[in-house]
């Protein structure tokens, strides 16, 4: 079993290139247990690398370690590995209950009835696995597949873009899933392009544009890490040209402009000190203040301002 | 690898090509009985240039052995399921040799019934002769098995490569150019016959039985080797 400390994952100066195309250049980073969220638009490399990190496709340069091993060309390491493919890869002739036990099968498992029952059971499809998966919606499919994944109760858990297709019944279910095999200790690495997924499952963000890692950490961390563009504040108020005057005096003000609503927006590199200096400013100028809200404290912003970076 | 075994018989026995095998492996014994009831019946060497020699193992076995051997793994990669057989522990060579036991349990009834009742038929049920010809179509399913399973993991064209492969090569170049038969599996698989049955097709001079032995081994073991070298190096879609 890895320490607290080693990673579960270790991918170092990974590039891979198709012809003169550089589908990921030069990726270095770690990954701890618990969720991280691999975000970036189609196309920026998050599936060649998920490739990678999986063993199915090689690296042009760099290595790639998972539990301290190296993973192409190691198939004992898929043990203690669980990966969801993007693409609905089921053998649509087979009945769900059959995908789960050949997938069990396959990895060894020794008690494989007892095995599928739990794996399907977690996936919520028990009534289902006797039909074929042919018959099956698409969120029903992807739920099967997890459930063939989790078959072999593997440690560490790599899903590209899991969520596509899913109901949003099915997206809570999946979520929650999510969170409660992490709760359980496993380390879950996890695909999307849908920010609010990944800023509401993922403890750790690595954030691909290009090809190239573009950030990495906690959400609230890179959005730090980016403090050389300021926040965006947006004021509602009784006196918006007049409190524009007054916050100009404000050290933690960069500058004020207007939305085409009218309402305030203030641009700030020191959120900290504004939120003091703001409410004592609008008290002291009389000015009422009905609503202060960040613009840019989701995941959506901050992947804005590196596509755009 | 028995779940690996049982996808692929899944997956290779569907109606149209189980349909299409059957009218294929048909032939020869339709062709034979034909044959044998005109007025003029062939002389053994014609029968064994004709029947045994170009059709059965020059066309027929190939033809049935591709349509099932190029689709074990073509299928998988184009169905992007191939990951769900590699991403396991299973060795690369578990996964090629179920797929390969899968081609030959699919193909080989059609195969095998299609040459005992040729070789049945057309040497009124000499058992010498029918088993001679019953294990050259054996040996050539084998052997067109393990090279067009690589085949079918080496390109997505499985299906037009290996068409060629048994037109121009075992159909063309090999019959026209004696040194090329070296490379030709219809000539191993024709020279088990000649192993085994000498006095009824004495016309050739016979190879030694080590040395068919032998050459048959390395073909399939190289086959055989060079799927799992593939299936390890290359990228899985």
């Amino acid at each position: 079993m890895s320490g607290a400390t080693t990673p579960v994952i270790h991918v170092d100066g990974v590039s891979r290139w198709f012809g003169p195309v550089v589908a990921v250049a030069d990726v270095t980073f770690n990954v701890m247990p618990g969720i991280t969220g691999l975000l970036g638009p189609n196309g920026a490399g998050k599936t060649t690398l998920l490739r990678m990190i999986t063993g199915l496709a090689d690296v042009s340069s760099g290595t790639i370690r998972v539990f301290g091993e190296r993973v192409r060309d190691n198939a004992p390491l898929y043990r203690r590995i669980g990966v969801m493919s993007e693409h609905e890869t089921v053998y649509g002739f087979m009945k769900g209950r059959d995908f789960v036990r050949a997938m069990a099968s396959m990895r060894g498992v020794p008690d494989i009835e007892r095995a599928v029952d739990r794996a399907v059971e977690m996936v919520d499809l028990a009534d289902a696995q006797h039909r074929p998966m042919d018959t099956y919606s698409r969120g029903m499919r992807q739920r099967m597949r997890l459930a063939g994944m989790l078959v072999h109760e593997p440690e560490l858990l790599i899903l590209d873009e899991p969520l596509n297709g899913a109901d949003p019944r099915q997206r809570v279910q999946f979520k929650a899933l999510l969170k409660r095999l992490a709760a359980d200790g496993k380390t879950i690495v996890l695909s999307s392009h849908i920010l609010e997924e990944v800023e509401e499952l993922a403890d750790t963000v690595l954030l691909i544009v290009n090809g190239k890692l573009a950030a990495a950490g906690g959400f609230r961390a890179i959005r730090a890490a980016l403090n050389q563009r300021p926040y965006h504040v947006r004021v509602l108020c009784d006196a918006p040209r007049k409190l524009a005057a007054e916050v100009c005096s404000l050290p933690s003000v960069d500058a004020v402009k207007f939305d085409p609503d009218g309402a305030l927006i203030l641009l700030s590199r020191n959120v900290t000190d504004l939120q003091i200096e703001l409410p004592k400013l609008a008290q002291t100028a009389k000015i009422r203040m009905h609503r202060v809200e960040p613009l840019d404290d989701s995941l959506e912003s901050v992947f804005g301002y590196l596509v755009e970076g | 690898m028995l779940a690996v075994y049982q996808i692929t018989l899944r997956q290779l026995t569907g109606k149209w090509r189980l349909l299409i095998m059957a009218a294929l492996a048909g032939m020869p014994v339709a062709i034979t009985t034909m044959m044998l009831s005109s007025s003029r019946s062939p002389r053994v060497e014609e029968f064994e240039m004709v029947v045994l020699n170009t059709m059965l193992s020059g066309s027929i076995i190939p033809l049935v052995v591709l349509a099932i051997g190029g689709a074990a793994f073509a299928n998988e990669t184009e169905d992007r399921t191939l990951a769900n057989l590699t991403l396991t522990p299973l060795p690369r060579w578990k996964i090629v040799w179920a797929k390969l036991l899968g081609v030959i349990s699919v193909a080989g009834p059609f195969i095998g019934l299609s040459a005992f009742f040729t070789g049945y038929i057309a040497f009124l049920g000499d058992p010498t002769a029918t088993i001679a010809i019953t294990a050259s179509a054996v040996a050539g399913l084998v052997l067109y098995g393990a090279f067009f399973t690589w085949l079918g993991l080496k390109t997505t064209y499985a299906i037009g490569a290996g068409l060629m492969y048994i037109m121009l090569w075992e159909g063309f170049i090999t019959g026209f150019v004696s040194g090329a038969r070296v490379l030709s599996i219809r000539h191993y698989a024709v020279s088990w016959m000649h192993v085994l049955d000498p006095r009824r097709f004495p016309n050739v001079e016979h190879p030694a039985v080590a040395s068919v032995v032998a050459i048959s081994a390395i073909a399939f073991a190289g086959f055989v080797w060079l799927s799992v070298r593939r299936l390890r190096k290359m990228d899985i879609p």
